[in-house]
């Protein structure tokens, strides 16, 4: 379409139906990114799969689970002592109450008072008040009573939190509770 | 000898920087007025409410997507492929009306570069002439402190402009948030806008008219898109040719281009529209308003470059509706049909039901226990209330201790269902279903899960 185009000096390569292809040269900032992904490409050969400088995404992944199994691994039994210090670790009461809100207080109402599932806030307790045995009604559930198992939903960290809220919860008798249901949990 | 034709590359892969000189008339003026529109909206739509949330927010990282009161998540994702299509079709059918209009008057990339960059290099730099002279003489004090102030302003400009597409992703109140932390406390986000800033500012005072010309694939699309009916700027040969200086004595038959080369250094992209319909033309323009004011000067009608087909201009008469409109018109009305219906038809509530991980059933003494949940997602661009209520099923207990879910937009609940069936009446697998009624009114869901239990003997 271009009439000022004059090439008499051979460097037109392909003529077809009237349209010519000429041989120009590539836009030089175009090859230096092509030049550059060629010395990235090196760079990157070297650093992760010759001298092992780099760690790829593969190992990143595989070295992370193993530290979390690890840190895992290590996590302390939960007795009445550990799950007590716990409830008195305000960064993770606080995560506790977090997850207290949007999971267990359509049960057992936003204050711990109860609806559906039993008072939380009294010293009557229908499985048990200790705080292992708290921990292990949220972990495993009682299913026959509508209270789900949530240690696989929720994880043990979550689990720990939440027993380690419920346990500020104890006695702390909020207003328009449910009445008392099990028995009576004497706290030391 | 080799001429070659003006273009901002050289055939030896250099590259001709363009200094597009000033241009005044209606095109310009009316551009000026889309442009200062388009930002006003770019700038405005984070900022502008629609049903409690930014008319535009993209939350990517939560997978919450606002869109003029409507509420998205990833499920909804597929519906795009409908929109893109019929806006793609719809881009079809632009082109081959009208042309690079979207290039020219719409495109981000020719908006910012001369409604914004263009128009600060030119305050600060003066008119073409001046600036090419300046580039090309001494480093002095006056060319330093030009040259810093505009780069600097061109920094800002890009940092501002990299935010406000931070906050289609973030909101705006986190976009303050964050700008008030410590980057060391979102190290991901700091480096993403800066090097958002960094290529805008890069593309916006180096780059230019090179990723119209050679980047960009809808430029590169045009030779297919286009016919001979399709508005494009052009210049008309039979009445500019022969060109050349207008003289007193009128003795060689001129035509009506005086070679003054206005449309040639007003070219944004450095090549000369009376070559013909070239790639690099992104139909700015400029060169309509630029031979206009010429021809006004010299008493000659105007639009010896205009708008008008490639038919036009060599004098045919010019078609609006070709076959490939209508096939063009159909896809894209075809795929926005099938987007209005995915949009229409899309449920307000996401609801699954799923069993309780560890074991299918429980049996506990005479009984079987199935331990489900459901999954409640609301889509509502309000917070509503679901009662959950189970469909009566003969021989079935069930125990749903939350009868009642109020949820916040996209926000979503585990409820918690146990169903039981005396041992003696399990006579094998059947299925068990739930209604999720929303309380404020609306269309009710009905989901349905399986009873499992052990082989019945």
């Amino acid at each position: 379409m271009s009439d000022t185009v004059n090439r008499d000096d051979g460097r037109v390569v392909h003529e077809v139906d009237g349209i010519q292809e000429l041989d120009n040269h590539l836009p030089n900032w175009w090859l230096v990114t092509l030049f550059g992904t060629i010395a990235f490409a090196v760079m990157y050969w070297f650093t992760f799969h010759v001298f092992d400088v780099g760690e790829l995404p593969g190992r990143a992944y595989r070295r992370e689970m193993a530290e979390l199994a690890e840190r895992q691994g290590k996590e302390v039994a939960m007795t009445n002592d550990t799950l007590v210090d716990m409830s008195k670790d305000p960064g993770l009461v606080a995560d506790g109450a977090a997850t207290f809100t949007s999971t267990c207080a359509a049960c057992h109402a936003p204050s711990g008072g109860g609806s559906v599932g039993p008072n939380l806030t009294d010293e009557y307790w229908l499985h048990g008040g200790s705080p292992e045995a708290i921990y292990q009604s949220v972990r495993d559930g009682y299913a026959a009573k509508g209270m789900p198992a949530w240690g696989p939903q929720l994880g043990g960290r979550r689990v720990q939190a939440v027993a380690a809220y419920v346990l500020t919860l104890r006695n702390s008798h909020a207003p328009g509770g449910k009445p008392p249901q099990g028995e009576k949990y004497a706290t030391r | 000898m080799i001429r070659e034709p003006k273009s901002s590359l050289r055939a030896d892969g250099g590259r001709n920087f363009v200094y597009p000189a000033d241009v005044a008339g209606r095109f310009r003026a009316a551009r000026k007025v889309v442009f200062v529109a388009l930002l006003a909206i770019y700038a405005a739509l984070p900022w502008i409410p629609v049903g409690g949330h930014p008319a535009v927010f993209l939350d990517v990282a939560r997978r919450e997507f606002y869109v003029f009161g409507g509420v998205f998540n990833a499920q909804d994702a597929w519906m795009t492929v409908f929109l893109l299509t019929g806006a793609a079709f719809g881009l079809v059918v632009l082109t081959a009306t009208l042309g690079r209009v979207w290039c020219g008057w719409a495109c981000p990339q020719t908006v910012f570069l001369d409604g914004v960059y263009r128009r600060v290099e030119r305050w600060i730099e003066g008119p073409r002439e001046k600036r090419m002279r300046r580039d090309r003489g001494p480093w002095t004090w006056d060319k330093a402190w030009r040259k810093a102030l505009v780069h600097a302003i061109a920094i800002v400009v890009s940092l501002v402009l990299a935010h406000v597409l931070l906050a289609y992703f973030v909101s705006v109140r986190e976009v303050f948030a964050l700008v008030r932390q410590d980057p060391g406390e979102h190290v991901e986000v700091f480096v993403a806008v800066t090097a958002l800033a960094a290529v805008l500012y890069g593309n916006f005072m180096w780059f230019r008219e090179q990723f119209c010309v050679v980047l960009c694939p809808y430029g590169r699309l045009q030779s297919a898109l286009l016919d001979g009916d399709s508005l494009v700027v052009g210049y008309d040969r039979a009445r500019g040719e022969p060109r050349g200086k207008a003289t007193k004595t009128r003795g060689a038959p001129a035509g009506d281009c005086v070679d003054c080369q206005r449309c040639v250094v007003v070219c944004p992209t450095g090549i000369d529209i009376r070559n013909g319909l070239q790639m690099d033309c992104v139909g700015c323009t400029a060169c309509i308003d630029a031979c206009d004011a010429i021809m006004d000067r010299l008493a000659r009608p105007r639009g010896l470059v205009r708008y008008d087909s490639q038919n036009g201009l060599a004098g045919q008469p010019r078609r609006v509706l070709r076959p490939r409109m209508l096939v063009y018109a159909a896809l894209g009305l075809a795929g926005l049909t099938a987007a209005g219906l995915a949009f229409g038809g899309r449920s307000d509530v996401e609801v699954n039901v799923l069993r309780a991980t560890g074991a299918p059933y429980v049996l506990d003494g005479d009984a079987i226990r199935d331990a489900l949940h459901v999954h409640v997602v609301n889509k509502r661009s309000a917070t509503t209330t679901f009662d959950i209520e189970p469909v009566a099923a003969v021989g079935a207990e069930f125990l749903v201790p939350i009868r009642t879910v109020t949820l916040a937009p996209l926000a979503s609940a585990d409820v918690p269902i146990f169903v039981t069936v005396a041992r003696a009446d399990y006579r094998g697998e059947f299925p068990i279903r739930l209604v999720l009624r929303p309380r404020a009114g609306g269309r009710s869901r009905e989901v349905a899960a399986t009873f499992l239990g052990p082989e019945a003997r």
